[in-house]
């Protein structure tokens, strides 16, 4: 039994609510004790004028001005999502009728793709075929580009050369087509400074 | 059914999912169902109404303006008053307008400290108290409130007001659970004390 007057906490403890061994004296001091009882009263009648405060209102036009202010972001997700359904038809026997011509349009791509897989080395015969062709052309066209250049006697001496040979000509029209670039360079940049 | 009434019947959960997809009548309506609260409660922290309307439209804009970052286990409210405290909180301490509790500072651990950081109130905040009690907060126990300090306050209205757990405030704050009881336990008896020298 408590010989003196409940403390302020253990008045709260009491308004809380609060279960244990500890409180169970409180109580019963309350029980007893005219002062901790009136005061537990004050205490509990603070609470209900704290518990019936009312909100306040902002003014009318503040979720507007909030709403000016605020970035309203469509991710691209839920714009997809929102496009879609778009094409969603609104009555059911439309939705059933799109719903068919998908199943089918999926079944003829499915089959048309297990063909394809099917018939693989078909196609890769085409593609080697093609790549063929393409290189036969290649060839013709730089065979071409040589005779126009080093005419019909130049490509004869190419052909009755040995590989040194070769190599000191090519190494030889390198090194004309370098000494070249650069003399235009300097050129260029000798009349450039004149100016 | 029209669709604002639609979303008024969802939870928060729900209508946080529809602003985070970019419907814009998701976002008026977090704003309509917590437009009041969140006003109440800057309102009650800043004691001047068209200061706490602006603070609660930054606290409306920041939150709805990062409603992508929003983590659905916690409580979209909690979120919500947590930043309005914050900027409520924030603007108190840039202004000095802070109050000065009639028990002293409530980290204060002997007697001294808690007399000599005790019933030191600011001319300006008697002021404001003066004009308050003239005005809206006209009641005894809104000044009363008034003179707490902010974060008692916080903790008093959430509680109270918003009908919060303790442990949903202390989620909110920031703070302890047993810092928060704390809180509203001593603002309960700041309370009590005030409201006894009115009646006597």
């Amino acid at each position: 039994m408590q010989e003196r007057h409940l403390r302020p906490d253990e008045i709260e403890l009491l308004l809380d609510g609060e279960e244990g061994f500890g409180v169970a004296p409180l109580r019963a001091h309350v029980r007893q004790c005219a002062v901790c009882d009136a005061e537990l009263d004050k205490a509990r009648e603070l609470m209900v004028a704290l518990d019936s405060l009312p909100d306040f209102a902002p003014s009318a036009a503040f979720a507007d001005r909030v709403m000016s202010q605020v970035q309203v972001f469509e991710p691209w997700h839920a714009a997809a999502m929102n496009t879609a359904q778009r094409f969603v038809p609104a009555t059911r026997p439309a939705r059933v009728a799109a719903g068919l011509a998908a199943a089918v349009s999926a079944g003829l791509l499915t089959a048309a793709g297990t063909w394809a897989v099917a018939r693989a080395d078909i196609a890769l015969l085409m593609t080697q075929m093609g790549l063929e062709r393409v290189q036969e052309q290649v060839s013709a066209a730089t065979s071409d580009l040589v005779a126009t250049v080093l005419g019909k006697p130049g490509i004869e001496t190419l052909q009755t050369s040995s590989p040194e040979m070769l190599a000191l000509i090519m190494g030889g029209f390198v090194a004309v087509t370098g000494l070249g670039v650069v003399g235009l360079r300097s050129l260029a940049t000798v009349s450039r400074r004149n100016r | 059914m029209p669709i604002s009434d639609e979303l008024a019947a969802l939870p928060d959960a729900d209508v946080v999912r529809l602003a985070q997809q970019g419907r814009e009548l998701a976002f008026r309506e977090l704003v309509r169902r917590y437009e009041r609260p969140v006003f109440s409660l800057v309102f009650r922290m800043v004691r001047d109404r068209e200061l706490a309307e602006d603070l609660s439209q930054d606290s409306f804009i920041k939150v709805l303006n990062n409603i992508d970052r929003y983590s659905p286990e916690f409580k979209f409210s909690s979120w919500l008053f947590k930043i309005a405290n914050n900027v409520a909180i924030d603007h108190l301490r840039r202004r000095r307008l802070d109050t000065i509790s009639i028990d002293g500072s409530p980290h204060a651990s002997t007697a001294a400290e808690v007399e000599s950081s005790a019933l030191q109130i600011e001319s300006e905040q008697e002021n404001a108290l003066d004009e308050l009690a003239s005005k809206e907060l006209g009641s005894a126990i809104e000044v009363a409130i008034a003179r707490l300090r902010p974060e008692y306050r916080a903790c008093i209205m959430l509680r109270h007001v918003e009908g919060r757990a303790y442990e949903e405030i202390a989620a909110t704050l920031d703070l302890p659970l047993g810092t928060v009881k704390t809180y509203i336990h001593r603002a309960r008896h700041e309370l009590r004390k005030a409201l006894e020298a009115v009646r006597e």
